[in-house]
């Protein structure tokens, strides 16, 4: 490992915002996946000027740099592999100016998703993908990973909002991608570029987001099924039929029961739960397509339908669905919920089947999957849940992972959806897209020829997930 | 320094769940600590991180750790947090426990005494909900108010009681008694600064955001954060009114939703102490109580521009003319 100057970084961001303190490198190993390794120093910038400078220095120095919003991610992105520097963006958090008028917002990338909904509802509009981390994610970190979440079925991923960013690249240099307007054609679609590259090719210091109004009706609806493969195929007949729901997500039995033990919500335990959420300005078309959707759940056999306009029921509703993440390790003592083989997407038509085809390979393996997420836009989220502490169980979840994408990629779906690439999906990913590999290596050539910026991340993540990193948790024999 | 050898007696039985600890994080979003000092050492989950390091030996205990573990004010926010419902507080209790048994120096938000000033009243003593100072005897006619630090919580509502200021906290996010007394002044020595508001950091607080943004609470008047009402002593508002302030509010948790009872004690005081105004001569009206729960920012909002309205009309106070 390079040698880092930590006097020279203190001298660019000021001593108290530069640690090498064992308490500080160690909370900064790791994020919400399974991975662990420890930057050499964490620097906190609240400036662009900061962040180019901190590039110069390392790029000459050829020390990697790795971004971090939240630290919410869940597959390894801000984990720093090859140690160096930290660079937590938290401090820029700064929500430099809202412009209705030109349906826009300017932010720092520090700027957390749900403050600046919050800001955004005195003008009412909202910022849509809101991942169920937006609590507490940053929108640098959301821009880095193309976030999306439960309304992508109607309003789509980050990328789709993102119409310029501010990049430092990783000789320190400032570049001012895309436009202040909903379209613009000349040339590569640079921020784009950017959107989803995990911190590999540059570091976001500011981005100009598109903002949406709030729609003035919203109504929720949850369906109750005995069975997973009714609830797939009502989602897929609710997105064919030309339906337009905000939100469409299933949540299967073991997830039901999961939240019921956390949060005790005396949910029903069916099989499968379907949420469909219909907005807009007037009511009657709302009316008109929570009509048409709880129509096709009862087609499916969908029971004990309930729908409501009111927030407060909405929240009831949902309440599990937000939690659910966390609420998984309380499903079963002795067996705790990894972040792995979390977010695949697959086409409409498969949701059913791939449902079953989870349950069954989490079966065959000895492990536990539960299934469910924004079904609407053919994200499917799992989670294995095993014993950590037996080595047996993470030769399982190899066993499972590698049949699982298989199976995913096979029925041309995608390896991940929403939570972006990182270390522990790498290797499914590189199986299935050796294609593109090259080109993503040539444009991260040009772009970073010393590789500094979040080193050995998407395409050249190690081939083996399961070594790239120690573990977060202490595995036994 | 060698490293300390720490036997996590206490602590160890908790890793299994810290293994159902998912680490996404959402535990930080409502903590004061973070969104004080930023780092993400302070937080709940990089709290937990490092215990668990610890008690699986992945790290040792250095003191910069251990000072991070005695960094707490156990608002719970966390612990409400938690859909993996993993008991954040009382694995950071146990954990403190085996930290000090092993001998480590301990401050953080703990109270400490300073014996010199200590006139072993008793006051704090009886204040203390969760029985963490008594009188003990050490030696022939002598006592002196021991802290047991495994116990206190933090909550500072002894320092405000004290009436040698014998009590003091290493880190108080910025709300230590000094500290607030320093805020004081600085902020009425403004000249547009007419209005101080204490407000709580459990109640309103917490709704207040992770990022920067100047649409919200939009007021031109003075706030300071000082993390309970209860910790808002009476010489802080008689020192406002010294430095110029036409008023001052103090806004609290409503009754049954303070953690500590500290807004009953602040209730308590600040009647005793309308009745010390009029013998002062100020109109005790300048003196404002308001409750306010999580969320209510708005409410804080109007009735803030409403006591200011109010003041307008009673202009300043003449002893202290700022006018």
């Amino acid at each position: 490992m390079k040698k880092i100057d930590a006097e020279k970084l203190k001298k660019i961001v000021g001593p108290e915002n530069v640690s090498n303190n064992l308490s500080d490198l160690y909370v900064y190993s790791g994020d919400a996946s399974i991975h662990q390794s420890m930057p050499q120093i964490i620097v906190r910038p609240k400036t662009i000027e900061q962040v180019q400078k901190i590039l110069r220095y390392a790029n000459k120095n050829k020390i990697p740099v790795v971004p971090r919003g939240a630290g919410s991610g869940t597959s390894g992105h801000a984990v720093p592999i090859d140690g160096g520097i930290v660079l937590d963006m938290k401090r820029m958090n700064h929500i430099i100016e809202i412009v209705p008028e030109d349906m826009l917002v300017r932010v720092e990338p520090g700027v957390v998703d749900d403050d600046l909904n919050r800001a955004l509802k005195k003008y009412g509009m909202f910022y849509p993908p809101a991942p169920a981390s937006s609590r507490i994610a940053t929108i640098g970190g959301e821009v880095a990973a193309n976030a999306s979440g439960v309304r992508s079925v109607k309003y789509g991923a980050t990328r789709d909002y993102v119409l310029g960013l501010k990049v430092v690249l990783a000789d320190g240099s400032l570049v001012n991608l895309g436009s202040n307007t909903k379209v613009h054609s000349a040339g590569y679609q640079l921020e784009r570029l950017i959107v989803g590259s995990e911190g590999t090719l540059g570091v976001v210091v500011e981005a100009t987001i598109r903002i949406v109004p709030l729609p003035k009706f919203r109504c929720l609806g949850i369906a109750n099924f005995n069975d997973l493969k009714d609830a797939g195929n009502a989602i897929s007949e609710i997105v064919a039929s030309g339906s337009q729901p905000s939100l469409l997500e299933l949540m299967d039995g073991i997830g039901i029961v999961a939240v019921n033990k956390a949060l005790d919500l005396g949910l029903l335990e069916v099989a499968a739960i379907v949420l469909f959420e219909a907005d807009g300005n007037v009511k009657e078309a709302v009316d008109f397509e929570i009509y048409k959707m709880k129509g096709i759940c009862e087609k499916h056999n969908g029971f004990n339908i309930e729908t409501s306009y009111d927030v407060k029921e909405r929240q009831r509703i949902f309440s599990g669905r937000k939690k659910l993440f966390a609420s998984l390790s309380k499903y079963k003592e002795g067996i705790v919920c990894t972040d792995l083989a979390d977010d695949m997407g697959v086409p409409n038509s498969k949701i059913a089947v791939t449902a079953a085809k989870i349950h069954e390979i989490a079966k065959r393996n000895n492990v536990i999957m539960a299934v469910y997420g924004h079904c609407g836009s053919g994200v499917i989220h799992t989670k294995i849940m095993l014993d950590p502490k037996k080595k047996s169980q993470w030769k399982d979840a190899e066993k499972v992972i590698e049949e699982l994408y298989d199976y995913v990629h096979a029925v041309g779906g995608v390896t991940s959806a929403e939570h972006g690439i990182g270390l522990s999906k790498a290797p499914p990913w590189k199986k299935a897209r050796k294609d593109i590999l090259p080109m993503m290596r040539a444009i991260k050539k040009a772009l970073d020829p010393n590789n500094i910026l979040n080193p050995h991340k998407l395409m050249d993540a190690p081939d083996n997930w399961l070594k790239a990193t120690d573990l977060r948790y202490r595995v036994g024999n | 320094m060698p490293a300390k050898t720490v036997i996590f007696k206490r602590s160890k039985k908790w890793e299994g769940e810290l293994d159902k600890c998912i680490r996404c994080g959402y535990c930080y979003e409502l903590c004061p600590l973070f969104k004080s000092y930023n780092w993400e050492s302070d937080t709940p989950r990089g709290k937990m991180l490092l215990i668990y390091g610890m008690i699986t030996g992945k790290i040792k205990p250095t003191q910069e750790i251990v000072d991070k573990i005695f960094e707490c004010f156990y608002c719970k926010n966390c612990v409400d947090n938690c859909s993996a419902k993993v008991p954040i507080t009382d694995i950071l209790t146990d954990a403190r426990a085996d930290l000090i048994n092993a001998g480590f120096e301990v401050q953080g938000t703990i109270i400490q005494i300073d014996e010199d000033l200590c006139s072993i009243c008793g006051v704090c003593v009886s204040l203390c909900k969760y029985d963490a100072l008594k009188i003990v005897d050490i030696g022939k006619d002598k006592k002196k108010i021991e802290v047991d630090k495994i116990e206190c919580r933090g909550c500072g509502l002894c320092m405000a009681a004290c009436p040698s200021e014998a009590i003091s906290q290493k880190e108080g996010c910025n709300v230590t008694l000094p500290e607030l007394h320093e805020r004081v002044k600085e902020i009425l020595r403004q000249e547009d600064k007419k209005l101080l508001v204490f407000v709580c950091n459990w109640s309103v607080f917490p709704d207040m955001q992770l990022s920067e943004n100047e649409t919200f609470i939009k007021t031109p008047h003075g706030i300071i954060v000082s993390m309970c009402s209860g910790r808002v002593a009476p010489e802080l508002v008689l020192d406002a009114f010294e430095e110029g302030a036409w008023g001052v509010m103090v806004t609290g948790c409503p009754p049954e939703e303070c953690d500590h009872n500290g807004n009953y004690k602040a209730r308590r005081r600040l009647i005793l102490l309308k009745n010390v105004l009029k013998g002062l001569n100020i109109d005790p009206n300048r003196l404002k109580l308001g409750w306010f729960s999580t969320g209510e920012s708005a409410k804080l909002q109007q009735s803030i521009d409403e006591f200011a309205k109010e003041l307008e009309k009673m202009g300043p106070i003449e002893t202290y003319a700022k006018k």
